[in-house]
């Protein structure tokens, strides 16, 4: 009998790199959000004082929400630093690789599954319509979610990432990225245990 | 420097990285009741030539498994189900050879499926395997239906029980040392192998020499039965107790029975030369899973670690710097566990010639060892009745 179809998922698999012009940057939606706290806040003190509108810089935080998101930010931007995503996606899982951080893979079968779990923080993955998302949850109350969507001429992918603790206002920063394609590769690895990584060239003579 | 010096030194630097230390999810832990490890066992050995009463034959079935990592869904679980079925190959081999060593058996045979030609099966389901812990139930009966063994056995290893350094120190060490010495070691559970021997001795011992006798006279015409039930079915019954006996003796110069025998000298040809590819997997595998294993051990002992204890004094902190802190430890730990997954990856695809060499055609048979196995029996099956006219 045979088995129930697998679901659909959107190909996120290619290489991306990140278009700056179309990209968040870090600071400017920091200030952006925390112009709009403060100014939540200056409304609820002082329903009469809405045209002193305080301006806030980097480094002249008060203490309180802003501060946090600052922290919130400053990490967004932390782990939103690699300039090139590349991604593989079969039948039965998507792998999605970072420079310098771990790389995020998740089922494509399933829904939602806990993709990684450590005294260190734990990672759920799942699919959202045709996002795929990944919420990591550090063992402090902070809560990672990484959300990518693709174009549907999947010439660009959006990764939104959202900070936020224990229950705060999330920093949001969403990074753009663009397909392109790499030279294809000159050879051809398999990992072994004892023998580390063995390569062969591609198109060598004897191979098919 | 070569790619695998170079492949240690990443691997040991991370193994050094503290902080990363802890890396639960891959293989997922196992939820198994507390069973207390065999502890140091001495092997039991036939001071004397065994008697050959006490000769019986003794087939071990290729191990089921169902450790967590087969039943898991998480990403890259497949790679340790992987691994988990070529140790259900590999392990068995392991018992086998310890079986020998006791020199209190007949021949000790690995085999894909239950055999009816011998005395006493082996069948064990591996229920956690890592370089730390082995658990594995065994359940021992004899063609009779008696059992004599159903029991879940632990062993786990200390840093003794692995040759070579002290693996935060494996960078410096010269890996084509540390895999020479791991294939020439013992293996690092072999405790509980002498354990699994050491209880089927003392079984046996219980007996007297006329119910081994049975035991092998109920083999031989159980196995007689499977090749012409409509012939030898007659000679077996029963008892109330569950237990198989020989209710009709036959001549010993029946021409059937001899040709049974005849039969089951060719059957035994066959199931030795199954055996021996056992024994050429077990060869190929030694050395990578002997690293593997070691590995493995140093994956489970990382998880242990204190150093999480250090990372709770941090909790708490609001600063910048401490959620970097948390993210980074996060992170190494997920590397870490894909490093691991990379290396499991590595064991499979070394592996994997040596279990495409087990499952080569065999002239005339065709498909997995176990598929072979099924066909040869039913090729003697044939010649039996072509042979007899039945």
């Amino acid at each position: 009998m045979p088995g129930n179809p697998p679901p659909y998922r959107p190909d996120f698999s290619g290489s991306w790199e990140k278009d700056f012009q179309r990209s968040d940057r870090w600071d400017e939606e920091l200030n952006r959000q925390i112009e709009q706290i403060l100014q939540a806040q200056t409304q609820a003190s002082n329903p009469q004082s809405n045209l002193l509108r305080p301006t806030m810089q980097l480094g002249n935080v008060p203490r309180g929400r802003p501060a946090e998101l600052v922290d919130l930010a400053r990490l967004a931007e932390l782990i939103s630093r690699q300039n090139v995503i590349d991604i593989t996606q079969t039948a039965e899982e998507v792998f999605v690789r970072r420079q310098g951080d771990a790389a995020l893979i998740c089922g494509t079968r399933q829904n939602v599954m806990q993709s990684f779990s450590s005294p260190y923080g734990n990672e759920v993955c799942g699919w959202e319509r045709e996002q795929l998302v990944f919420r990591i949850s550090l063992p402090e109350g902070v809560d990672i979610l990484h959300r990518f969507s693709v174009s549907p001429d999947a010439q660009w992918m959006n990764l939104l990432t959202s900070i936020s603790r224990r229950g705060s206002t999330p920093f949001n920063l969403i990074q753009v990225y663009r397909r392109f394609d790499l030279p294809p590769d000159a050879y051809n690895c398999v990992q072994t245990l004892s023998r580390g990584r063995v390569c062969s060239a591609t198109g060598a003579p004897g191979e098919q | 420097m070569s790619n695998r010096v170079r492949y240690y030194r990443i691997i040991a630097s991370l193994v050094c990285i503290t902080v990363l230390s802890a890396c639960g999810s891959t293989p997922p832990a196992p939820e198994l009741p507390k069973i207390p490890p065999v502890g140091d066992v001495t092997l039991l050995q036939g001071e004397q030539a065994t008697q050959a009463y006490q000769q019986l034959d003794l087939g071990i079935v290729v191990f089921n498994v169902e450790t967590p990592a087969a039943q898991s869904t998480v990403p890259g679980s497949s790679l340790y189900q992987e691994i988990a079925e070529k140790e259900a190959h590999y392990l068995p081999y392991v018992l086998r050879n310890i079986l020998v060593a006791s020199d209190q058996w007949g021949v000790v045979r690995v085999l894909p499926e239950a055999d009816p030609s011998v005395d006493l099966t082996l069948q064990g389901t591996l229920l956690e395997s890592s370089g730390l812990n082995l658990q594995l139930h065994l359940l021992a009966t004899d063609s009779t239906g008696r059992e004599w063994i159903n029991k879940t056995y632990r062993d786990e290893t200390s840093f003794a029980d692995y040759p070579g350094p002290d693996p935060f120190l494996r960078g410096v060490s010269r890996d084509e040392e540390l895999l020479a010495e791991l294939a020439e070691a013992e293996d690092p559970f072999v405790d509980i192998y002498r354990q699994i021997a050491n209880d089927l001795l003392l079984f046996r011992n219980t007996f007297t020499q006329q119910q081994i006798d049975n035991i092998s006279l109920v083999s031989q015409m159980r196995y007689a039965a499977d090749l012409s039930p409509q012939t030898f079915d007659r000679t077996l019954e029963q008892g109330p107790d569950g237990l198989w006996r020989v209710v009709t003796l036959l001549a010993e110069d029946d021409p059937m029975l001899r040709r049974v025998e005849d039969i089951k000298l060719r059957h035994h040809l066959f199931i030795d030369t199954i055996d021996e590819y056992y024994e050429s997997l077990y060869q190929e595998m030694q050395p990578s899973y002997a690293l593997w294993r070691r590995y493995s051990r140093d994956q489970a002992l990382e998880d242990r670690s204190e150093v999480r204890r250090e990372f709770r004094n941090d909790v708490g902190s609001s600063s910048f710097t401490a959620l970097s802190q948390s993210y980074n430890r996060y992170m190494w730990a997920k590397l870490f566990e894909q490093e691991f997954t990379a290396l499991a990856a590595g064991f499979n695809n070394e592996v994997a010639p040596a279990i495409l060499e087990l499952n080569r055609l065999v002239h005339g048979l065709t498909g997995s060892v176990d598929e072979q196995y099924t066909q040869w029996r039913d090729i003697l099956r044939q010649i039996f009745e072509l042979e007899t006219g039945l």
